[in-house]
């Protein structure tokens, strides 16, 4: 089963920001939306993902859009920084997944969905920044780093999971002390991703016993968020539904609110 | 999604919402084959850690629960929900709720057989008279000690004083049962109760899985608890002859006590004394005779007379055996077990203080006892996986043992299997100490493997 060994060993190989896409992110600081879409502009790689994510369906624009200077300014600092963000993960995506019977599709239009529905409850939360836009982005990181870490032990977590419901996540923290959201910190240092961001995604785990105020509201919204995705058809048969424990005390003050939330985000 | 197996009752728990559309997407046609394949007496869904449901999501799980109850003959229902979700169940289907509701898993586990011994007492209330009476009757035939309350407010007030019970029995319901005949076990004998009219049916609503796994983990007595049976035929006639046969082979007894003969032909008791079936008129003539059920083999001391020897297939698949030991030490504690010494013989624990024992039977084209024998520290390493928090509770450990030995079992099972040998596994059991494990297994011829981990020594075990 997994080492420690095996965990220090996959946190060695995350790899740096891209220099173009810190480049980026500093001139989105500097709220240089100009600047920031031209620096974009000399990274091919990151100007498909920009021009190919945009253009999906979901994000609801008639025309084809190509110019990265109109992308940006279309899309705002804050989520423009959160597209910077998902890309900086779409390098970690497998080119394969072992665990989960998930396609690289499905799983950037779980993020794309992730992002959409999570701008709402911010807006209706009252609690919309920057960051907090952003924070939803690490989260699927959790996710990635569950497919890479079990892929190959598959079978033994399987025979565990006939006589015991234990999560991934569970697993990870016995037999590693460290579970998969300590993990998505540790990617949120590497990429220097704003440790409030990080704190939010942790506390999304619902196993954070010492978070208070909008960090813990945040953190609430987002774990019955994930699960509510996570229940979406496509993610059930991927088996993501069974990766981390659905903490449901965590969640019950905020579920009626959720719905409705989530009901008029659906019939926008 | 696979259903979580623990003793004789199986678990699927799905989470966050459910619905008509997402269902089906947790029961693959893998799933439901492998669910169909189990060996259980119950198989349930947990609503725990289910936020939503609706109707048409539920049907889809229901659906397949009772497909798998008309085959099998199981119990199937809900459990782990709250007066709310409890609701909203009736809500949905009213007088047409054919499967059972247990609020909790604890509660659930109370109605299914296991390999325990120890009787619980439970508060029991239900509005509905005829549940509350038939909850209790299912109690007591699982050998337990149902207190019923009689009004809401008889419940509610001794439900102040919940350290007296194990569990307290309310938003619960019996749909239509698994007509499994329920078993107990006192001590070491096996009580299984039967009643009305016993004909062919009895052959599937008997658990011969439980009872052979009863006879490879030592039990010696079983008795039918037979006062509710009303007449028999001659289809459950020789069921039965042919179970004393089987029973022979171990050198182990079958008791009936309190059937009589008004409506069975006096011509069957000859019958079955004849295969070596033993009547009693009450149950306390054979429990509270001390030297008789000595004598039966239901008594700490008895041993059994004859032992079942090692043969050369069960010998030639002891690697396997091995392996599927040694390799889930590796997956659960990610070290190694190495293999000190190997010999035929007794099984000799030299240090017997301090110890804790599991064993798990299996069956099939080959047929024996895997034992293991730890020092209780390292017992408790082995399991920690499974445990997740620090703890002494020693039944805690036990039962993460009961797991341990359990995931032994799938994988010898798997290992067998890749070489075209076809077992089936046993329920697991613990012992708490080794005067219990060397009552069944003192005078048993087999390989014993002395291994080491981290340190400490422990032992494997391959018997008949």
């Amino acid at each position: 089963m997994i080492t420690p060994e095996e965990v220090a060993y996959y946190i060695q190989n995350i790899p740096p920001a891209p220099s173009v896409v810190r480049q980026t992110l500093n001139y989105l600081n500097e709220d240089d939306l100009t600047k920031a879409a031209k620096c974009a502009e000399t990274d091919p790689a990151l100007k498909l993902y920009l021009k190919t994510l945009i253009n999906r369906p979901i994000y609801g624009f008639r025309q084809e859009m190509s110019d990265l200077a109109q992308i940006f300014g279309i899309l705002g600092i804050s989520s423009t920084q959160q597209i910077l963000y998902n890309y900086l993960l779409s390098l970690l995506v497998p080119k394969e997944w072992l665990l989960f019977t998930l396609s690289n599709q499905a799983f950037y239009d779980l993020q794309a969905s992730l992002g959409r529905k999570w701008e709402t409850i911010l807006k209706h939360l009252g609690l919309h920044n920057r960051d907090t836009e952003s924070s939803i982005t690490l989260l699927p990181a959790s996710i990635i780093v569950c497919d890479a870490l079990f892929g190959t032990h598959r079978s033994e977590v399987d025979q565990l999971r006939r006589v015991k419901a234990l999560d991934y996540n569970t697993i990870l923290q016995r037999l590693s002390k460290q579970n998969l959201f300590d993990l998505c910190t540790v990617i949120a240092e590497k990429w220097e991703i704003s440790p409030e961001i990080a704190r939010i995604v942790h506390a999304s785990s619902g196993l954070d016993s010492d978070i208070t105020g909008n960090e813990r509201i945040l953190a609430q919204w987002m774990h019955l968020l994930l699960f509510y995705e996570l229940s979406q058809s496509t993610y059930v048969s991927a088996g993501l539904n069974e990766f981390i424990d659905f903490q449901i005390d965590f969640v019950q003050d905020i579920y009626e609110s959720f719905m409705e939330v989530i009901s008029d985000e659906s019939n926008c | 999604m696979r259903a979580t197996v623990k003793g004789r009752v199986a678990i699927f728990q799905p989470q966050g919402f459910l619905d008509g559309n997402n269902a089906p997407s947790f029961l693959t046609i893998d799933d439901i084959k492998a669910t169909e394949a189990l060996n259980v007496d119950m198989l349930l869904v947990s609503l725990k850690k289910v936020i939503f449901f609706n109707r048409n999501g539920l049907d889809v799980f229901i659906r397949l629960l009772q497909d798998i109850r008309t085959k099998k003959h199981i119990t199937v229902g809900l459990c782990d929900y709250d007066h709310v979700k409890f609701k909203t169940i009736n809500s949905f289907y009213g007088n047409a709720l054919t499967f059972s509701l247990f609020r909790t898993e604890k509660i659930a586990e109370l109605f299914a057989s296991s390999n325990k011994s120890d009787s619980k007492t439970v508060l029991l209330y239900n509005e509905d008279a005829s549940q509350r009476s038939a909850m209790a009757i299912e109690l007591f035939d699982y050998g337990h000690n149902p207190i019923i309350a009689q009004s809401k407010k008889e419940f509610d007030e001794k439900k102040q004083t919940v350290d007296l019970y194990y569990a307290i029995i309310e938003d619960t319901y019996l749909g239509m049962f698994g007509q499994k005949i329920a078993t107990r076990v006192t001590g070491n004998a096996i009580i299984y109760t039967i009643a009305n009219f016993l004909d062919a049916e009895i052959g599937d609503t008997f658990n011969i899985a439980y009872h052979n796994n009863s006879l490879n983990a030592g039990f010696r007595l079983f008795i039918f608890d037979a006062y509710k049976v009303v007449s028999m035929n001659v289809h459950a006639l020789n069921f039965f002859t042919k179970l004393a046969s089987s029973a022979a082979e171990y050198n182990a007894t079958i008791c009936f006590v309190g059937l009589t003969f008004e409506k069975t032909p006096i011509s069957f008791k000859n019958d079955l004394e004849d295969a070596g079936m033993m009547f009693f008129d009450n149950m306390d003539d054979i429990l509270k005779n001390k030297e008789l059920m000595q004598e039966l083999g239901g008594s700490s001391s008895a041993s059994t007379k004859q032992t079942r020897t090692l043969t050369k297939a069960l010998v030639n698949e002891l690697p396997r055996f091995i392996d599927a030991t040694v390799s889930t030490i590796t997956m659960m504690t990610n070290a190694t077990a190495i293999k000190n010494a190997l010999n035929v013989q007794t099984l000799d624990i030299k240090e017997s203080k301090n110890q804790f024992a599991s064993s798990i039977g299996f069956y099939g084209d080959v047929d024996g006892l895997i034992i293991l024998v730890f020092p209780k520290n390292i017992a408790k390493k082995a399991c920690e996986l499974l445990i997740g928090e620090e703890t002494d509770d020693e039944e805690a450990i036990l039962d993460s043992l009961a797991e341990f030995v359990n995931i032994i079992g799938g994988r010898a099972k798997s290992l067998l299997g890749e070489h075209k040998q076809h077992v089936d596994i046993t329920l697991p059991r613990t012992y708490g100490d080794i005067d219990s494990l060397m009552q069944i297994a003192q005078h048993k011829k087999g390989v014993q493997v002395d291994l080491s981990f981290e340190g400490s020594n422990f032992i494997f075990f391959l018997t008949r």
